[in-house]
C-alpha cells in the first residue's frame, strides 16, 4: 500500500512539474508581453550580439524560405549559394522550399511560432501582417546604403511601410488580360491600338460580346476562393481603384467606384459573356488555350511563353500538351477603364523581407541583408525578371538583363511598355493595422459576397451596402471613401 | 514461530503486488506522459492564450476582449448555424445509412463480409485531401463537369454545386455522407454479430416478421454503439474542417464557413492566435454541453 502511494506520488510530482515547466514558459511570455516588446527583444539581441562578436570566424547559418518563384527557382538557388559561399564560407543557407498554395500560411505559422525564417519570399501587400506581430525587421540598419541605391526607389517604396524598409524587392509583375489575337479580332477588336494606347469599358463589353458563342465565353476570369482578391485588384483598375486606400489613406471599397465595379461584374455575368461559376487559377489558363474563352484574366506577359511552349508539345504529339489546344497567338492586354476613371494597370512587388525568430542577433542579421541583397541583385533578380517577361528594379538587374534575349512578339512589348507606365504606386503611410484590417475586409466580407454576386444571388447594390456597412464598423465612416475616388 | 512465518508470507505477497504494480504504474506512467503533453499542456496553452493578444516576442494581457469579440462577430454565429445545419443532417443519415448496410452484410458469409467492409472502409485510408480533389472534378460546374453531365442526360441545366448558396451546404453533405461512414458500418456489424441468436429464435418462433425483429431486438440492443456513434460523429463533425477549406473556402458567402474552418483562418490566415483560441473553448464548451445532452436523453439506461 505504501508503494502504491510513493509511486502514485511521483507520478502526480512528475505531472504537476510539466505543467508548472509549461505554465512557466507561458508565464515568461506573458511578462515579456506586458513591457514594452520592441525593448525587449532589442536586449536579447544585444547580449546574443556580444556573445558573438567574441569570435570574429563564427559560423552563421541562414534560413531561407521560397515558393517557386520561377519554375526552377528552388533548383537556381542551389547554385547561387554555392556561388555565395565562395565570398562568405561561414554562412551556411538553410533552404525551406514551399508551393505556392501553402506559402503564406506555413509563412505565417512559423513566425507566430517564432520560428520564421530569416529570409521570406512576400508580396508587398503582406507586410503589414508581419509588421503587425513584431515580426518583420528594419533592413536599412542592416544594409550597406550604397547597396540601397542600387534598387529603383519606387520599388523600394513598395517594401516600406509607415517609413520604415523591411524588405528588397525581386521583381515587379503587372497583371491585366491575355487574349486570343484572332478570335479578339473577330470579335471586332483594335488589338494593336488597345495594346499601346489602352480601351474603354464599352468598348472592351462590345468585344466580349461579339466573342461570345455557344461554346465559348467571351471573358473568363480566375476567381475561385482567394482569386476572387485577383478580380477586385487586378480588374477594380478598371473603376479607378488602384489600391485599397486612397491617396489620403481611406478606404477605396466603400467608393462610388466600388459600386461601378460590381455592377460590370453584374452585366457580364448575367448576360452570359462570363461564367457565373468559380473558375479556378489553372482552367482559365486551359480555357484559352483550347478556345473556350477569347479573353482571360489574370494575365501576365510570360503566358506568351507558356502558350507557344504548349502549341510546341501540341504538334510534337507530345502527351503533356492540354488536351484540345488549338493554335493561338496570344496577346497581353490593359485592363480597360470605365467613365470618369484614369487608365492604369495593376502592378505589384514581391520581395523577400527580413524576420525576427528566436535566434536573431545583429551581427546575425547584417549576414541575412548580404545574402538577401545578394538574391534581389544582378544575375540572380534579372534571372527571375527574364523568366516573368519583365524588366528588373535594380540597377544591377537590368544590366544583367542587357544580354538576354526574350522570346516576345513586339506587340506585346509595347503593350508591356504601356502597362508599366499605367502602374500606380499604393500611397505611402498605410499603416500596419490598416493594412491588416483590409485583408480582414477582403477575406471576411469582399471576397464572399462576391461570390454569392457571381453566382446571381444578390445584387450589385447589396454586396456594395454590405461592403460599406462592415467597413465602416472596422474602420471608422470617416476613414472611408466616399462618392467617386480619381 | 508461526507470527514470523504469517510476516514472511504477507511480506513475499506484498513484494509479488509490488512488481506487478510497477508495471502497471509504468504502463499509466506512458499515456500519462503522453497525455500531460500532447493534450493537457495544449488546452492549458490555449485557455492562456485565449486571454492575450498573441504575439511571437511578447504577448499581452487582455482579459476577456478576444471572447467578447469572438461573440459579439456575426460571422462566429453564422458559422456555428453552419456547423448545426451539417450536424444535425449528416450524423443522423450517416447513422441510418451506416446501419441499414451493416444490416445488409451481415447476413453474408464471413470472407464475402470482409470483402463489403473492405470497400466500405476505403475510403477512409485515402488521404482527405485527393478525396477532395476527385469530388471537386465531380462538382465542376461547368457543363464538362461529371454530375452536371448526368443532369443533362435528364434535360436538366447544369448547376452550379459549389458556388451558389442554394447548393454549396448540399454538395458538402453529400461528399461526407457519400465518402465517410466505412467505420460506422464495421462498428455496426460488430455490435450486430454480439446479438444472441436466442433473441432472433424466441422472436421468430413468436412469428414475428424481419422488420419487427430489427425495431424490437437490433435497434435497443444496438443503442449503445448508436450512442457512442452519435456523441463521436457530433464531436467529429463540429470539428469539421478539411471538406470546407478544400471544396469551397468557406463561400459563396460564407454559406459553408464551419467553425473550425473559421478558427483555422483565424489563427493561421490572419495570425490571430488569441481570438482563434477563444473561438476553440467556445467550441469546446458547446461540444460538452450537447455531449452532456446526449447522454441525458440517450444514455441514462444504457449499460456498459
Amino acid at each position: 500500500m505504501k508503494v502504491k502511494k510513493v509511486l502514485a506520488s511521483v507520478l502526480s510530482v512528475a505531472m504537476i512539474s510539466s505543467l508548472v515547466a509549461c505554465g512557466n514558459a507561458a508565464t515568461e511570455t506573458q511578462t515579456a508581453g506586458s513591457s514594452d516588446t520592441q525593448q525587449a527583444v532589442t536586449k536579447t539581441e544585444e547580449a546574443k550580439t556580444e556573445e558573438t562578436a567574441a569570435s570574429s570566424d563564427v559560423t552563421d547559418t541562414i534560413t531561407i524560405m521560397v515558393p517557386p518563384i520561377t519554375g526552377d527557382y528552388v533548383d537556381l538557388l542551389g547554385g547561387w549559394i554555392s556561388e555565395f559561399n565562395k565570398e562568405y564560407p561561414n554562412i551556411t543557407i538553410d533552404v525551406i522550399s514551399t508551393s505556392w498554395d501553402d506559402h503564406t500560411e506555413k509563412l505565417t505559422t512559423m513566425a507566430l511560432a517564432g520560428e520564421a525564417p530569416d529570409i521570406a519570399e512576400v508580396s508587398y501587400a503582406a507586410i503589414g501582417s508581419y509588421v503587425e506581430n513584431g515580426t518583420a525587421i528594419d533592413i536599412s540598419k542592416y544594409i550597406d546604403p550604397e547597396r540601397l541605391s542600387d534598387y529603383d526607389q519606387n520599388a523600394l517604396d513598395y517594401m516600406t511601410l509607415e517609413g520604415t524598409l523591411y524588405g528588397l524587392p525581386l521583381y515587379i509583375t503587372i497583371q491585366a488580360l491575355g487574349g486570343n489575337r484572332e478570335m479578339l479580332e473577330a470579335a471586332g477588336a483594335d488589338v494593336t491600338k488597345i495594346q499601346t494606347s489602352g480601351w474603354t469599358y464599352d468598348q472592351f463589353l462590345d468585344v466580349i460580346k461579339n466573342g461570345t458563342t455557344s461554346d465559348r465565353f467571351g471573358f473568363v476570369f480566375a476567381n475561385a476562393g482567394a482569386t476572387t482578391q485577383d478580380f477586385i485588384n487586378i480588374f477594380g483598375v478598371a473603376a479607378g481603384i488602384t489600391s485599397s486606400f486612397t491617396q489620403d489613406l481611406k478606404y477605396s471599397y466603400t467608393s462610388d467606384n466600388m459600386l461601378s465595379l460590381l455592377e460590370a461584374v453584374e452585366t457580364m455575368t448575367s448576360s452570359g459573356y462570363m461564367p457565373n461559376y468559380a473558375v479556378e487559377a489553372g482552367q482559365r489558363l486551359v480555357m484559352l488555350q483550347t478556345g473556350q474563352t477569347m479573353l482571360t484574366g489574370k494575365a501576365m506577359p510570360l503566358f506568351e511563353n507558356n502558350i507557344k511552349r504548349n502549341i510546341e508539345k501540341m504538334q510534337a504529339k507530345d502527351p503533356e500538351a492540354v488536351e484540345g489546344t488549338i493554335e493561338m497567338e496570344y496577346v497581353f492586354l490593359p485592363v480597360p477603364t470605365m467613365d470618369n476613371a484614369t487608365a492604369s494597370v495593376f502592378g505589384t512587388v514581391d520581395g523577400m523581407i527580413a524576420l525576427r525568430n528566436n535566434n536573431t542577433t545583429d551581427e546575425h542579421l547584417q549576414n541575412v541583408l548580404k545574402f538577401m541583397d545578394f538574391l534581389c541583385s544582378g544575375e540572380r533578380a534579372a534571372t527571375v525578371d527574364n523568366a516573368v517577361y519583365l524588366t528588373g528594379v535594380c540597377e544591377s538587374a537590368r544590366k544583367a538583363q542587357e544580354s538576354f534575349e526574350l522570346d516576345q512578339s513586339d506587340e506585346n512589348a509595347a503593350a508591356v511598355a504601356y502597362a508599366i507606365s499605367k502602374v500606380v504606386a499604393p500611397p505611402t503611410g498605410i499603416s500596419a493595422e490598416q493594412s491588416a484590417n483590409a485583408k480582414t475586409m477582403m477575406d471576411e466580407t469582399i471576397v464572399p459576397k462576391f461570390q454569392a454576386l457571381l453566382a446571381g444571388e444578390t445584387t450589385a447594390k447589396d454586396v456594395y451596402d454590405a461592403i460599406c456597412t462592415e467597413a465602416y464598423k472596422l474602420f471608422g465612416e470617416e476613414n472611408c471613401a466616399s462618392g467617386w475616388i480619381k | 514461530m508461526k507470527k514470523q512465518e504469517i510476516h514472511n508470507k504477507n511480506l513475499s505477497k506484498t513484494r509479488y503486488h509490488m512488481a506487478d504494480n510497477i508495471s502497471g504504474w509504468g504502463f499509466i506512467g506512458v499515456a500519462v506522459a503522453v497525455f500531460v503533453i500532447f493534450t493537457l499542456y495544449p488546452v492549458i496553452s490555449a485557455v492562456i492564450t485565449s486571454f492575450q493578444e498573441y504575439k511571437p516576442f511578447g504577448s499581452e494581457f487582455v482579459g476577456f476582449e478576444n471572447y467578447i469579440t469572438a461573440l459579439g462577430n456575426d460571422l462566429f454565429w453564422k458559422s456555428i448555424k453552419n456547423t448545426l445545419v451539417y450536424t444535425v443532417v449528416v450524423i443522423p443519415l450517416s447513422l441510418i445509412l451506416s446501419f441499414s448496410i451493416a444490416i445488409m452484410i451481415v447476413p453474408f458469409t464471413k470472407n464475402v463480409q470482409s470483402v463489403f467492409k473492405g470497400i466500405y472502409y476505403l475510403p477512409g485510408i485515402a488521404s482527405g485531401v485527393a478525396i477532395s480533389v476527385v469530388w471537386l472534378w465531380l462538382y465542376d460546374a461547368s457543363p464538362n463537369g461529371i454530375f452536371n453531365r448526368v443532369l443533362a442526360l435528364f434535360g436538366t441545366t447544369s448547376q452550379n454545386w459549389l458556388s451558389s448558396s442554394k447548393t454549396a451546404m448540399l454538395s458538402l453533405i453529400i461528399m461526407a455522407l457519400l465518402s465517410s461512414h466505412g467505420a460506422n458500418i464495421i462498428i455496426y456489424i460488430a455490435a450486430l454479430h454480439g446479438i444472441d441468436n436466442t433473441y432472433y429464435e424466441a422472436a421468430e418462433m413468436d412469428g414475428a416478421k424481419f422488420f419487427q425483429k430489427i425495431r424490437y431486438i437490433v435497434l435497443p440492443m444496438c443503442r449503445p454503439t448508436t450512442l457512442f456513434l452519435l456523441v463521436t460523429g457530433v464531436i467529429g463533425s463540429f470539428q469539421v474542417f478539411m471538406n470546407a477549406y478544400m471544396m469551397t473556402g468557406g463561400g459563396p458567402d460564407n454559406n459553408t464557413t464551419m467553425i473550425g474552418l473559421l478558427i483555422f483562418n483565424n489563427a493561421f490566415t490572419y495570425g490571430k492566435y488569441g481570438l482563434a483560441c477563444a473561438q476553440a473553448i467556445l467550441l469546446a464548451i458547446v461540444i460538452t454541453a450537447l455531449t452532456t445532452l446526449q447522454f441525458k436523453l440517450m444514455g441514462e439506461d444504457i449499460e456498459y
